[in-house]
Parts: C-alpha cells; structure tokens; sequence
C-alpha cells in the first residue's frame, strides 16, 4: 500500500536543517519501504567548487596553513550534497542512515531493518521520517521520497 | 588495577563503514585490542549480535553512537539506548550532553579541528560549549599516526587550554576506523585502567604485561560471585561498565608504542592518573620545600628536618612497559624523553632509553644524565646486544619540583617523546593527576 511519494527541491540555504515527514503507518503492516534519492550528488562546477573550499579553509584551517590548503584543495573534491535519512515510530527512534548514497532503498521489519535501522514491531500510528540536510553545495538539489508497506515481512 | 587497550572511534556498515561488527572485532582483536567502542553515526543498530561476537574474539564491544550533527562530532558511549542528535543548536550543546549522562553515557569531543563542511559535513567541533565540565573527554589524536597532524595538535592545545582553565577533562584517540585497511602507520591505543577486585581507587598500578588481551570473562565473573549466574552478558556489561567509570575518572592513557604510567606518592600514598593529590600534601610539600635564603642548618635537627622534608616531598613514578601489544608496534632504538608537564608548562625531562630488543631496566633520578648511565654501565655498550628477556619495562622516579608559592600547579601530565617514522614527536602521554588547593591560598 502507497504511503507517500513527495518531490521536493532543496538550496543550499537550507544546509543544516531537517525536514520532517510524517507518515500513518496501518495495523497490521509487515514491512515498511522507502525509497529516497536525491541529485545531482556532486558540485560540478569546479570554479564554485573551489569559492567555497576557499571560505571554509578561512573558518577551519589556521592562517598559516591556508595557502597549503588552497594547493592541495583537489583532496577534497568533488564536493557532494549530503542528505541523510533517520525513522521514529510511535515507540521511538528507529535508526539513521548515514551514508553517502544518493539512492537507498530501505526496509524495516520486525525481524530484520535495513544497515542503521533497527528491527522491530512496526506500530500503528504517526511514523517520521526525517530528512537532514547536512550540506546542499548545489544551486538546487531535487530528492524524491516514497514510502509503501507490504503484509509480509519479506519484499515482494 | 589492569590497563585494557581500547579503540574507542570506529563505524560499520550500519553507517559509512565498509565493515561488519564481527569484521570490525575481528581487526581489532589482530591488533591486541580487549575493547573496542561501535560509534557509528547517528544509530545503535550495529550492535545487532555483540554478546556472540565478543565472546568469539575475546573482547569488549561497548555500546555507542557519534553523534553527526550540522555543528560538530561527538562520542558518545556506554549508553543504555539513544539520545536524540537531531535538536542540538549550536548554542545547546549541552543539553545534549545532560541527556547522554541521563543515559549512562558519557560524551566526548570527536576530531574537534578535522575541516567542516562542506569538505566534512559537521566535522569540526563549533558549538559553544556553556559548561566544559560536563564535557568527559576530548578525542585529542584521530586517526594513524596522529600526533604529527596539524588538526590533532590543536586538539591536544584544546585540552591543554581547559586543564589549564582547571577543567577535569580526559583525552583519548580514536581511529575513526572505518574500513579493514592495512596501514603502515603507527596505530594509537587509548589505555583504559580498569579497578578489577574490591576496587583500589586512587591507588596506582602497575601495568599486567597481557593488559592488552584481556577476555570479558576475566574483569567479570569470577570477582563478583554474585554475577556468576547471569552469565556473560553481564559479565560483559561489568566490563563495560568499568571501562566507561575508567574514562570518566580520566584514568587514561594513550600511546603508538609502549604503555606510559605515572603515580605520584608522597608521605607513603599514592596517586595515579585521573586523581586529585589533597590540598594538604600540595601544602606540606610547598613548606617543606628547602629555599635558597634558608642557611643549611647541621647537627641532628638538621638532619630531623631533612627528612622531613623528604617525607612531604612528592615524587614521581614513571612506567613505561615496552610488553603491551608485542610485535604489533615499532619504533626504532632511541633515548626518548620522559616530559612532566603541567600548568606552569614543561617541568622536568628525563633521558627514557630503549632499545627494541631488550629496553634495559634502571632506577634513575632526575639529574641522572644517559652519560651518567652510560658511565654507570646502566646502558648497554652497544645497540642490537641482549636477548629478549622479561620484563619489558623501564621504571623512573623523580622529585617534583616546589612551584612558587604565587603560581601552585593544578595539574601534571607525562609525555613520551622520540622520533617515530622520521619525525620527532610525541609517542605517548598519560591524561592528568589534579592538585587541589585550600581555598584562598595559593590561588591565583
Ligand atoms: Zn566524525
Ligand atoms: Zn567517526
């Protein structure tokens, strides 16, 4: 049963906030599933690229060692979005996802959860699933959420 | 008192790990650790399975989360289950650390100068901290090889500069271990001194030569009858348990080569790292100082007051045990120097010889050069000499030098220093013993 299918678009004004969906899960559901994904994942624009590692170098690297840190900036590209997935259920916190796929397809179930969710009863009630927007460097980011449940534990 | 090599920063598949618990603890186990600590980001699913897992690789798993937040990193162990990372502000942090300690937890500072975003999302440590003495401890080296990197040095200065603000804060190292890759760096141990029957707290140990393979079972059953019938589970929930009381006392020490002790002891007691020395050895020590403007006095008094005064002096205990982890470290042969240093900056430096294949056992004092070692015949003529033979260890003792009455010391450290892989820098360092002060006197 389709739960959810959202679209939404996302700045990078909004790094560092969360969106928080909410999700009525029914009685008797045996697993639930998500699909997130979200793009582009990495800042092409090397100039952009490059802007940005400069202002972050003068936040986080001392003085002395900027000027190194400019030379050597091609470690630390390309730059990436980074939009991570956590659940709560009624009873509480189901786990984080946190890693840098831009597409996850996720599953919890009473007895087994995708890696960083955690297995158990999927109880009726307000789920959420909250999406954190930990870093947009591109001018836009467009993700896509679905949610549908399955009776059985197993995907179909 | 037994030290327990812990790895306290690691991650599995569960988050950005490329490696499953059981991979994870096995690696561990490989490289002689007896704990390690599961902070993956932001969720405690990795656990799934521990209690197998520890008792197929003889190890401790204690439970945690890094807390990946928008402002910063943080460690958070030995919690009964999650606290929530997704409020914390960057001006209430420590609401967030309140609600860890509710828990059980303890929290640290994760690689507080690695680069932010968007190199690393959330990665260097800026949130305001309104109480540092809610903070247990700071992860001052991450990574391999960490104390020749930029980042770690100023964490290591963070903590220098809240000791020195009279903070009691830990500091260990952490990985950060994410994958099973072999490494030619060296790698860094936190040393955790667990209390192991009736609890001698305070008193200072010496380090058991297999400190670094300990099994869950031996700090937990068989010392405590009455846990016996709940079975490892809980044995093993002791020897968490222990390991969390052990760095939130800040008996702590951290190393890429040999295990670094140091007690101090005055008039027959002792303190060891992580505890205070009272306010009224500090002062007995300071009086009973000789001063410069005082003539020597002769005669029987003279000789009563002298050993007066070397009953109020403190000294210091340095142990380096050369055993732990062996054949898993390496550092060529070299006189290291043994560093005390405090509040008042660098105290005392002492000649620490070793040589791989046998570092010789001597008792030497402070002025005691290597050339009046090697005049003594205390170090060996010539390097590659000697056969392994136990123990592996080299014990140092020394009188701690009387501050000046207007600038008492707050608190001593030991630091191992000697070159490793080409660069000299410090090899090991032990967390602080405290000196407490009467009110009113001898504060500045
Ligand atoms: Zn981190
Ligand atoms: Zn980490």
């Amino acid at each position: 049963m389709e739960l959810l299918d959202i679209q939404g678009s996302v700045t990078p004004e909004e790094s560092r906030t969360h969106i928080r969906v909410p999700l009525e899960l029914h009685e008797g559901c045996g697993r639930l599933n998500v699909r997130f994904e979200y793009a582009p994942k990495n800042l092409e624009d090397r100039e952009r690229a490059l802007e940005l590692l400069k202002e972050s170098y003068d936040l986080y690297i001392l003085p002395e060692q900027r000027e190194q840190a400019v030379a050597r900036a091609d470690r630390h590209l390309p730059l990436k979005n980074l939009i991570t997935l956590s659940f709560d259920g009624p009873d509480g916190y189901r786990g984080a996802c946190h890693r840098h796929d831009e597409v996850q397809e996720l599953f919890l179930a009473s007895g087994e959860a995708s890696p960083g969710l955690m297995p158990g009863r999927l109880e009726a009630g307000e789920w959420n699933v909250t999406l954190s927007l930990h870093c947009i460097v591109t001018a836009t980011c467009e993700y896509r959420l679905r949610a549908w449940t399955s009776e059985r534990e197993e995907s179909a | 008192m037994t030290w327990i090599a812990c790895e306290l920063h690691t991650h599995t598949l569960h988050s950005d790990g490329r490696q499953t618990l059981r991979e994870l603890a096995e690696g561990a186990a490989k490289l002689g650790f007896g704990a390690i600590a599961l902070t993956d980001h932001n969720t405690m699913s990795g656990l799934a399975g521990k209690a197998d897992i520890e008792r197929e690789f003889g190890l401790t798993i204690i439970p945690g989360m890094e807390w990946t937040t928008f402002y910063g990193h943080m460690v958070t162990i030995g919690l009964s289950e999650f606290a929530d990372w997704r409020q914390a502000g960057r001006s209430d942090i420590d609401r967030g650390i309140a609600e860890v300690h509710r828990l059980g937890g303890i929290a640290g500072l994760a690689h507080p100068f690695r680069i932010g975003s968007p190199a690393c999302t959330g990665c260097f440590w800026e949130y305001e901290v309104g109480d540092w003495n809610a903070v247990d401890y700071v992860e001052v080296w991450s990574g391999t090889f960490p104390s020749i990197k930029t980042d770690n040095r100023r964490a290591f200065g963070l903590w220098t500069d809240k000791l020195n603000e009279g903070y009691r804060i830990a500091a260990t190292s952490g990985r950060d271990w994410h994958a099973q890759e072999e490494t030619d760096e060296p790698v860094s141990v936190t040393y955790l001194e667990i209390e192991d029957e009736g609890g001698e707290s305070g008193a200072a140990s010496a380090a058991s030569p297999d400190s670094g393979a300990a099994e869950p079972s031996r700090f937990g059953a068989e010392t405590q009858p009455e846990e016996v019938g709940r079975g490892a589970s809980s044995a093993a929930a002791l020897a968490e348990t222990r390991l969390i009381e052990a760095l939130r006392q800040g008996r702590v020490s951290v190393t890429i080569g040999p295990l670094l002790t140091m007690a101090l002891e005055s008039g027959g007691e002792l303190w060891s790292v992580g505890s205070s020395v009272p306010a009224r050895v500090s002062a007995r020590a300071a009086s009973a100082a000789p001063t410069s403007d005082v003539p020597a006095s002769v005669g029987s008094q003279g000789e009563e007051a002298a050993d007066s005064v070397e009953a109020a002096a403190i000294r210091v205990k340095l142990s380096l045990d050369f055993s732990v982890r062996r054949g898993l470290w390496t550092l060529d042969d070299q006189v290291f120097k043994l560093k005390l240093h405090s509040n008042l900056g660098e105290e005392l430096s002492l000649d620490a010889p070793f040589k791989a294949a046998r570092p010789e056992e001597v008792g030497v004092g402070a002025a005691e050069s290597r050339k009046a070692l090697l005049e003594r015949g205390a170090l060996p003529a010539a390097p590659g000499v000697g056969t392994a033979e136990e123990p592996l260890r080299l014990d140092l003792e020394a009188e701690l030098p009387t501050p000046a009455a207007d600038s008492p010391r707050s608190w001593l450290r030991a630091e191992l220093w000697g070159t490793a892989r080409g660069a000299y820098t410090r090899i090991a360092f032990t967390n602080a013993v405290y000196f407490e002060h009467e009110e009113g006197k001898n504060r500045l």
